[in-house]
């Protein structure tokens, strides 16, 4: 458990966190929002913060009883963005960095198994990839055994390939060393398949607390941080399927059930994450009769939007909030209005699994 | 060479030696508070600790005469302590010291500058103290830069002439460095045996700066290769 109650001026506004965290938990919000400042605010690297953090009832700052650990005594595992590796230290140094004499012995090749970085130990950090050295980074933080770690969008500087091939080692440290964790990330591929919960930092403040779907369709509606791309991301559980089955896969997510690509490995057992984009769900006025797509779902809107980057609608459906991108003349003629009624049609293979 | 020659050789390898290694630490020190202070404070500081390198050596070695003289500020202070320090070889020393601080600082200073003060901050969420993470980080990554400085320091060391003469004199086999020899025998029309003092300098003071050429370029080729691998 992680609670927070930090208060720390910034040039444009105050960072006032209140929160009770437990778990994986993204942080989103715009650029200049706090993320980062809140996360080395944690770290012990912000002398001007005040206030109260603790996590699992250990006292990391409190003002009250003037305690205020140095970083080194706070048992907090940072990765930031660039990974800061130290230059003059080769990977398996780097690694070896915050490892403690009293650390259990085979530590350190678990994390060089888990992370899969052996073949990287004797080379120096210029001579490794981005994403590699993200692995190292995210080795080295966990070599200090920390008590939370502090993931400051790990994977933003990484291409969308390299992205996914990082993914599944967050979700193996995630899974394997069961630290609890904050994630800073534009990304609501991302926050969703990392963590369960999140929260939504504007100009300071925490304007959305929940499970982390629910967070960020909410920023999908409000269009809260206009450089992120958030799309319609799902999480539910994948039917499992039986002999000879098809192409196709049957996708539970609250309360729907929709028609997703069948994944390539076997049916992998718990919580699963798909995303679709705004662009790739068709509206109609009236049921569509004899279309291939595998997915048609009754609805209502709930918001039509207008700005610069086009028109925006929220349908509900299957229980579901979806974000619709739609021409202004496709908007028109349909004449959509909150309380319509609407049928929305989505190819199974526009869902694309994030985890 | 003869063994006047190797003498004079000798002390001024030492005596430069010895301002070098007093330096050392100092400079350090000096170097990576101000790479860390900003404001008026450190720009004054900058200002005061270059005036060796642009005011006549000679007035910086009167100053030194002035307050080490025996009723100077610190000549009582040693007169009293039993310290023999004017017309000694610890007088150029410390004239050596003086002139050659401010090539260590600029250079410590510099070196420390490029240490990105989130790699230190890094190595604090890592387990290290203040000082863990100086030693383990901040010394590591500047040492190429202390090193050049240290190097140069030394050269200018080796080459001190006008404060040296000042609170050192010119006494053959006691203070009597290269620079002070040189003087003196070409004064007296030795220009032969003047010329082999210079010739010795020649290849000192080339050893010294092609060392810190190397030290400082080799910085560049190691970023070029980086590039390379990346491409």
């Amino acid at each position: 458990m992680i609670r927070l109650d930090v208060r720390l001026p910034l040039p444009r506004f105050t960072l006032r966190v209140e929160a009770e965290l437990a778990g994986g938990i993204a942080v989103l919000g715009p650029s200049g929002s706090g993320k980062t400042s809140l996360l080395e605010t944690i770290a012990g690297l912000r002398p001007r913060a005040r206030g109260r953090i603790s996590v699992d009832g250990v006292a990391l700052m409190d003002d009250t009883p003037g305690i205020r650990l140095p970083p080194e005594r706070r048992g907090v595992g940072y990765v930031p963005q660039d990974a800061l590796l130290f230059p003059h230290r080769d990977v398996a140094a780097n690694v070896r960095f915050g490892l403690k004499g009293g650390a259990p012995a085979q530590l350190f090749q678990e994390l060089v198994e888990i992370l899969e970085i052996g073949p990287l130990l004797r080379r120096f950090p210029n001579a490794i990839s981005g994403g590699e050295r993200q692995r190292v980074a995210l080795a080295r933080a966990l070599a200090t055994q920390p008590r939370l770690l502090l993931l400051d969008e790990p994977l933003a500087a990484l291409d969308v390939e390299l992205k996914e091939r990082i993914l599944p080692y967050l979700l193996r440290v995630r899974d394997a060393v069961g630290v609890p964790f904050l994630y800073v990330t534009h990304n609501a591929g991302e926050a969703a398949a990392v963590a369960e919960e999140a929260i939504l930092l504007r100009r300071g403040e925490v304007v959305r607390h929940g499970p982390v779907d629910r967070v960020l369709a909410a920023m999908a509606s409000e269009r809260v941080d206009p450089a992120a791309r958030y799309e319609n991301v799902l999480a539910g559980v994948l039917e499992p399927r039986g002999e000879g089955a098809g192409e196709t896969a049957v996708f539970h997510s609250n309360g729907g059930r929709l028609i997703v690509p069948a994944p390539s490995d076997a049916a992998p057992p718990g919580r699963t994450v798909f995303s679709v984009a705004p662009e790739d769900i068709l509206v109609s006025a009236t049921a569509p009769e004899g279309v291939s797509a595998r997915n048609r779902l009754f609805g209502r809107v709930v918001a039509v939007r207008e700005d610069e980057t086009g028109t925006w609608v929220r349908v509900e459906a299957e229980g579901i909030p979806w974000t619709v991108r739609l021409t202004r003349a496709a908007e028109h003629e349909l004449a959509l209005a909150p309380g319509a009624q609407v049928w929305l049609t989505i190819k199974a293979h526009s869902f694309r699994r994030i985890s | 060479m003869s063994a006047e020659d190797l003498g004079i050789l000798w002390l001024t390898v030492r005596v430069a030696a010895i301002a070098t290694l007093v330096n050392l630490p100092i400079g350090v020190a000096m170097g990576w508070a101000l790479s860390r202070s900003r404001g008026p404070v450190r720009t004054l500081a900058e200002t005061i600790l270059s005036l060796p390198l642009v005011l006549p050596p000679t007035a910086v070695g009167l100053l030194l005469l002035t307050t080490l003289r025996r009723n100077g500020p610190l000549g009582r202070v040693l007169e009293s302590a039993g310290i023999e320090i004017l017309f000694t070889a610890r007088a150029v020393v410390i004239a050596s010291a003086v002139m050659s601080l401010p090539f260590l600082v600029r250079f410590a200073r510099t070196a420390f500058e490029e240490v990105d003060p989130r790699l230190l901050a890094m190595a604090r969420t890592l387990g290290d103290s203040q000082s863990a993470a100086f030693r383990r980080v901040a010394l590591p990554l500047a040492w190429r830069g202390i090193a050049a400085g240290t190097l140069l320091a030394f050269s200018r060391a080796l080459g001190e002439f006008g404060a040296t003469i000042l609170v050192a004199g010119n006494i053959p086999g006691r203070t009597q460095t290269l620079a002070l020899a040189i003087f003196q025998r070409s004064h007296i029309g030795q220009d032969d045996a003047a010329m082999r003092l210079v010739a010795v300098t020649v290849v000192l003071a080339f050893a010294a700066v092609l060392a810190t050429e190397i030290l400082t370029s080799r910085r560049a080729h190691r970023t070029d290769a980086k590039e390379a691998d990346l491409s």
